[in-house]
């Protein structure tokens, strides 16, 4: 019996690890391809050498665009280790960084650049990111570039030094203390960007707003407290709120950005207050939660509601008129351009110090989807990947 | 509790009358969940009448009570053993993503209907077996098996699903979380089923009584030629069951399957088993008492939601009244060793 439980347990084990092999046999081919190119690529490079040295004093960041012929060939030779270090894979937007990614690694095989691509998974814990981090920039030893989204605003800077320690670049996402900045870790804390949580929130009240004829009851649903998206987004609505007092708050309260406590709150909530007229939501996952709720109660579609995220459920739930708006962050801008910046200051055609303040922080796009441009929106980015051109490397920023 | 009176002459008095005080004793504490329940009822239909004490609170009551509560269940047993099981948010997420992958959905071709549904509850059945078999075989406590496969059933989930859950779009699987019997929702009724399931098991049945002989010192139900090994892998792949319905439950009510299905539902469940009167050091309990303190908990969750506590406050003001329910619903005294 004993040694028939060890021996389903070593199946087991074997079985889930060539699970998890299988998406990275895949990138394994995709690697390969592409390494053909590699030769025909490197040749012009030798030539343009020594044009790398002439480079102009003043640089058009703004249009600053990748010239792969100004990749030294021993650079494209070296393996580079690209990383995204996230919270957890099991939500959706984090999901959509790391295809960001796999579309910016697909960019370097086209330029024929060796490398080696990773998932950093924190799971949620501020150590566990940090370590992770240590381990990644140790093993590449400075030929490192990582996206990161520090799981508290207090780490990043943890983040900056493990890989400052061994010559890598990062670039943050979203959390970061207010009075530390990239600048302060040059050059290896490339960039720091967020999208604009308060605009985001404030424009979904705004949509909220519009759709249930400019007043009534709401219910809200914030994210985890304390956590500085939920916090800004919060700020948002109550900015709208303060400006339209004709929307009534009934019942506010957070549900941790999970669906099925969002579903929870709101079969309740409707006990109380059968006349809502919309929902208010810090995200799409909640967002989603509530429209399951509304749909128990048979008034899916009668409800106004709103999330941030942009994730594919609550797109399709616009098109279909159960939702009411969105905002899109954009993952994949964010995983993949903030990766296309770092490589163009790990590949020395930029040099991060040079850089200007507003280049090193600053706003990515976010877009508010309604129905509206949902139509779009699906053609653009859910019925096929999107396309980027990752040579030119600020496309993302905002403003 | 008062000193007992010992005016008596004999011994056999004497002992008739400590039997006598403890059985009201335990009485008393057999009450006290109720009361406590009472209380809450009581309590936040005076603060929220006319939403709380409504129809249609009491069927998102009963709707909100389905998963808590077979959860709660096959953890009881688990309990009653002495054992613990922390794999209950792994199971139960992995159960519910696979389930929607597994039937008509928004990622894959699968169409499987009723047998996906089977599939799903069976992974998470499996689970519990091999939870308990390691336990046993291996001499491993269950704490540290039960959370190793917390992570490997997470990892199924997430791994099943690829991080854009899968809606569900069966349109049997859609339709019934609507469906209502007798004013109650069809996914309580399957909880009721299996809470009755279980306490017909716990009643009726040899294992039931072999669970709290185990509880109360494994080797008494050994040197009697009770398998103990063999009860304890029942009590865990039984589990496995509850905690699978409630994955698959889960999903159904959520129209999708994702591994959060899950999230937080051990502590709560744990709470419920104890607030309910079963010791964590086993052998007393059951499921009934499961029942009482899992009512407790979701009318706590639903009553603070419709009084509209700051949420600054409100989960502080919950583990507040837990710790208050337990302690006024446990049973103590000096021969109750606590650890």
């Amino acid at each position: 019996m004993k040694k028939g439980i060890l021996i389903l347990l070593v199946v087991s084990l074997i079985l889930s690890i060539t699970a998890c092999n299988t998406p990275a046999a895949k990138t394994d081919n995709s690697t390969q391809a592409p390494a053909s190119n590699t030769s025909e690529q490197s040749k012009p490079a030798e030539a343009a050498q020594p044009a790398e040295a002439s480079k102009p004093a003043v640089i058009d960041y703004k249009n600053f665009q990748i010239d792969p012929s100004k990749i030294s060939k021993e650079k494209l030779n070296t393996t580079l280790y690209v990383a995204a270090s996230v919270r957890g894979l099991d939500n959706p937007y984090i999901v959509t960084i790391i295809q960001g990614m796999d579309l910016f690694t697909k960019y370097l095989d086209s330029i024929g650049q060796k490398y080696e691509k990773q998932t950093l998974d924190s799971g949620g814990s501020n150590d566990k990111e940090v370590d992770n981090m240590k381990q990644f920039a140790a093993k590449a030893n400075g030929n490192a570039i990582a996206y990161s989204d520090p799981n508290e605003s207090a780490i990043a800077p943890a983040l900056a030094e493990a890989m400052a320690a061994s010559g890598g670049f990062i670039g943050t996402a979203w959390n970061k203390p207010d009075d530390v900045n990239p600048w302060d870790y040059d050059p290896n804390w490339v960039i720091h960007t967020s999208p604009d949580n308060v605009v985001g929130g404030y424009n979904i009240s705004k949509a909220l707003s519009d759709a249930i004829g400019g007043g009534g009851e709401i219910f809200v649903l914030e994210g985890m407290l304390g956590n500085t998206a939920a916090t800004d987004r919060a700020k948002g609505l109550e900015k709208y709120l303060a400006e339209n007092p004709n929307l009534k708050v009934v019942n506010r309260d957070t549900a941790n950005w999970d669906t099925k406590q969002a579903l929870t709150l709101v079969e309740t909530w409707l006990n109380k207050n059968p006349n809502v007229k919309g929902i208010w939501a810090a995200n799409d996952n909640m967002a989603t939660g509530a429209i399951q709720a509304l749909d128990k109660a048979g008034l899916k579609g009668k409800v106004a509601v709103v999330g941030i995220d942009a994730t594919t459920d609550m797109i399709k739930a616009i098109d279909q008129g159960f939702a009411t708006a969105t905002v899109s962050s954009n993952g994949y801008l964010q995983g993949g351009y903030t990766l296309a910046i770092l490589y163009a200051a790990w590949a020395g055609l930029i040099d991060p110090a040079q850089m200007p303040q507003e280049y090193r922080k600053f706003a990515t796009p976010s877009m508010l989807v309604t129905k509206d441009n949902v139509k779009q929106y699906i053609a653009d980015y859910i019925d096929k990947a999107p396309q980027f051109d990752f040579s030119k490397i600020f496309y993302a920023k905002a403003d | 509790m008062n000193k007992p009176s010992l005016q008596t002459l004999t011994i056999n008095e004497e002992f008739a009358d400590k039997i006598r005080i403890e059985y009201r004793n335990t009485q008393i504490i057999k009450w006290a969940p109720i009361l406590v329940l009472l209380a809450l009822i009581i309590f936040f239909s005076v603060v929220r009448g006319n939403s709380f004490a409504s129809l249609n609170n009491l069927v998102a009551i009963l709707n909100q009570l389905a998963i808590p509560l077979l959860v709660a269940c096959g953890l009881t047993f688990v309990i009653m053993l002495g054992s613990i099981d922390l794999s209950i948010d792994g199971t139960v997420g992995m159960a519910g993503s696979l389930l929607a992958v597994l039937v008509l959905n928004s990622k894959n071709t699968n169409d499987l209907g009723i047998l996906g549904i089977v599939l799903a509850i069976l992974a998470s059945v499996l689970v519990g077996f091999i939870i308990g078999s390691v336990h046993v075989k291996l001499k491993i406590p269950s704490f540290m098996v039960s959370f190793g496969f917390l992570y490997i059933g997470k990892g199924i989930a997430t791994l099943s699903y690829g991080g854009i859950p899968a809606q569900i779009s069966d349109s049997l699987l859609m339709k019934l979380p609507k469906v209502v019997f007798l004013g109650i929702p069809f996914i309580t009724w399957i909880a009721i089923i299996m809470f009755v399931v279980s306490f017909f098991i716990q009643e009726y049945t040899p294992l039931g009584r072999h669970i709290f002989a185990v509880g109360t010192d494994e080797n008494i139900p050994r040197s009697v030629g009770v398998n103990v090994d063999r009860v304890k892998i029942k009590v865990f792949t039984y589990a496995g069951l509850l905690f699978g319905i409630a994955g698959a439950l889960g999903a159904i009510r959520l129209g999708q399957g994702q591994a959060q299905i899950g999230q937080d539902l051990m502590f709560p469940a744990q709470a419920a088993v104890v607030v309910g009167g079963t010791s964590l050091s086993g052998g007393k309990g059951g499921v009934v008492n499961t029942l009482i303190g899992t009512i407790i908990i979701v009318v706590l969750d639903n009553g603070l939601a419709l009084a509209g506590v700051n949420p600054y406050i409100k989960t502080g003001i919950q583990g507040f009244i837990i710790l208050t329910a337990v302690a006024l619903t446990i049973s103590r005294g000096h021969k109750v060793i606590s650890k």
